[in-house]
């Protein structure tokens, strides 16, 4: 599916003393299979703009095209979008509700009219592409697990939908560093293996530039970079300024360059970066 | 160096109806010296924040001991003085805020302490400058971004003048800029204020800035040392499900391939300094 928005504008509160202008005239095109990033600070307008690229909000003005399809022209069923475009939000451990896992992961697919195998089809899938054993956890109550697994049961309810796209508002706030690894290592292989579209909104600086290909830096409402990793952190001085960091790693190559060395300061894995030093430090 | 928290073979349970008490901490000994910025990390469920909310008698352990400042917490009368020396700032800023204006949430606990007005005003303003609020005092505290609410925290908790400052991972929900202002204010607490800091926190590069690192697991200490020691290799924080910071990773990357890079180098700065 392609997410389309043309000069998409949202207004809360209209015609209150209380008005704000929380997204500006934002235009973006993202195609199936795409791995982007989300960036900006808090009160940039971040997720006020993912929410309505699976119709939770309605644009103030501006248009919001899936597939060409305008929904609030009646173009395309809200119904549609919402089991297309799957929406996982921040603590996603506070959307379960059933009293055993399986049926909490089920409930989506149910609501696809799925039933019988079929459905235990998708139970096995959802909770398996998120690394929980079927069988051991599947009549579990979800409210008796650690934190890291209620929020990857509330992600296995989402793939259970076989989404075509996923938006993950912070989908790792809170979580230990290794259960954060992994849940964005399963959502990076179903990315690849299935072409899911991925749409992450996220404070971390370093994950995001490792594994989107296409960042928008949203800052005040508007849209005000988009490009490459590459080609938002070489504008240091604007990301520090609308409140973001540079990769720890970037940081480091922006900083040894300025010494005089020419260094590249395009590169943001280990491996990459480990290369780069060795090649203009070891032995010299 | 004098000791302001002495943990004796603390053991805690949770009881809950249907499964049977929990143990949370299984006999912890550890002694935090005055002034020592201590990072505490480990996996979810590991114990940590069931530790720091026994610093200030908030929990009490099921069996053993701890003193704040010398004060025990098992004695009622002593949980004044250990609540005054004693400061906690939570992970989510918004459930942190009592007043309609910053400076009467700052104000609010030195109300409860009985301090005169003129002392008041006083401790107030200096406790909005320490962390940079000042220019703020008028305004509304829910209109605060969230780094400025965690700043506002802390100020509340310092206006009361602790000796040690308890942050349960305070930086969880915020942006960069609001994690940035939040870790600078630390460290001027402790640098400037010599208050005692004891960081819990899931981002291994804040617990870089630490002078000493504790690894719970299980409700155990499992491993404690600098930060040098702990983020160079020699613990195996994988199997704890943490990890290395990116950027000790990188150096144990070039010190395989044969880079000589001295032990104390773990950031960005001493690296740049130490290469060029």
């Amino acid at each position: 599916m392609l997410i389309e928005t043309r000069d998409l504008r949202h207004t809360y509160m209209p015609g209150t003393p209380f008005q704000v202008e929380a997204l500006k005239g934002i235009s973006v095109k993202i195609e199936q299979g795409e791995f982007v990033g989300i960036i900006g600070e808090t009160g940039s307008g971040k997720s006020t703009f993912v929410q309505h690229l699976n119709g939770l909000l309605r644009p103030s003005s501006g248009k919001i095209l899936l597939d060409g399809r305008n929904p609030w022209a009646g173009e395309i069923k809200l119904k549609k979008i919402r089991s297309s475009i799957a929406l996982l939000f921040q603590y996603p451990e506070h959307q379960l509700f059933e009293e055993t896992v399986f049926k909490d992961v089920a409930f989506g697919p149910r609501s696809l009219g799925l039933e019988g195998d079929e459905l235990e089809e998708r139970v096995r899938f959802g909770l398996e592409l998120t690394g929980l054993d079927y069988k051991f956890y599947k009549d579990r109550s979800p409210f008796n697990l650690s934190g890291g697994e209620k929020r990857r049961v509330a992600m296995a309810g989402i793939l259970a939908m076989k989404p075509e796209a996923v938006i993950l508002d912070e989908p790792t706030a809170g979580m230990d560093p290794s259960g954060r690894r992994r849940l964005m290592d399963q959502i990076e292989r179903f990315h690849k293996e299935e072409n899911l579209t991925v749409i992450l909104v996220t404070h971390n600086m370093e994950e995001v530039s490792r594994l989107a290909k296409k960042l928008y830096v949203f800052s005040g409402g508007q849209l005000v970079l988009q490009g490459t990793p590459a080609e938002i952190f070489k504008n240091t001085a604007l990301i520090r300024k609308i409140g973001l960091d540079l990769p720890p790693i970037t940081d480091l190559l922006h900083k040894l360059k300025k010494t005089g060395r020419n260094i590249r300061t395009d590169l943001f894995t280990l491996e990459e970066a480990s290369r780069e030093i060795l090649h203009h430090y070891r032995g010299g | 160096m004098n000791a302001i928290f002495e943990l004796k073979n603390v053991t805690f349970d949770y009881s809950f109806d249907d499964t049977g008490p929990i143990r949370a901490l299984n006999n912890i000994s550890l002694t935090i010296n005055e002034g020592e910025y201590v990072a505490l990390i480990g996996p979810n469920g590991s114990g940590k924040s069931t530790l720091a909310r026994h610093l200030n008698a908030i929990l009490l352990p099921t069996a053993g001991e701890i003193l704040v400042d010398g004060f025990t917490t098992m004695r009622e009368e002593n949980r004044w003085e250990i609540r005054r020396r004693v400061g906690m700032v939570f992970q989510n800023p918004d459930n942190q805020i009592v007043a309609t204006t910053v400076e009467e949430d700052v104000a609010f606990g030195l109300e409860n302490l009985g301090v005169d007005s003129s002392l008041m005003a006083k401790r107030v303003t200096e406790a909005l400058e320490a962390v940079g609020l000042q220019s703020l005092k008028n305004h509304a505290p829910h209109l605060l971004s969230g780094g400025q609410k965690q700043r506002l925290a802390i100020a509340g908790v310092i206006a009361m003048r602790p000796r040690c400052l308890v942050l349960d991972e305070p930086t969880a929900m915020l942006d960069p800029r609001g994690r940035r202002e939040v870790l600078e204010t630390v460290k001027k607490m402790k640098q400037q204020e010599g208050i005692t800091i004891v960081h819990i926190t899931h981002f291994m590069e804040e617990a870089v800035e630490a002078d000493r690192v504790i690894v719970m697991d299980k409700g155990k200490i499992i491993h404690e040392g600098t930060p040098a020691e702990i983020f160079t290799g020699g613990v195996d924080l994988y199997s704890l499900d943490l990890e290395i910071p990116v950027i000790p990773k990188l150096i144990q990357i070039l010190r395989s391939q044969g880079l000589v890079v001295p032990p104390g180098v773990l950031k960005v700065d001493e690296l740049v300094d130490y290469l060029c």
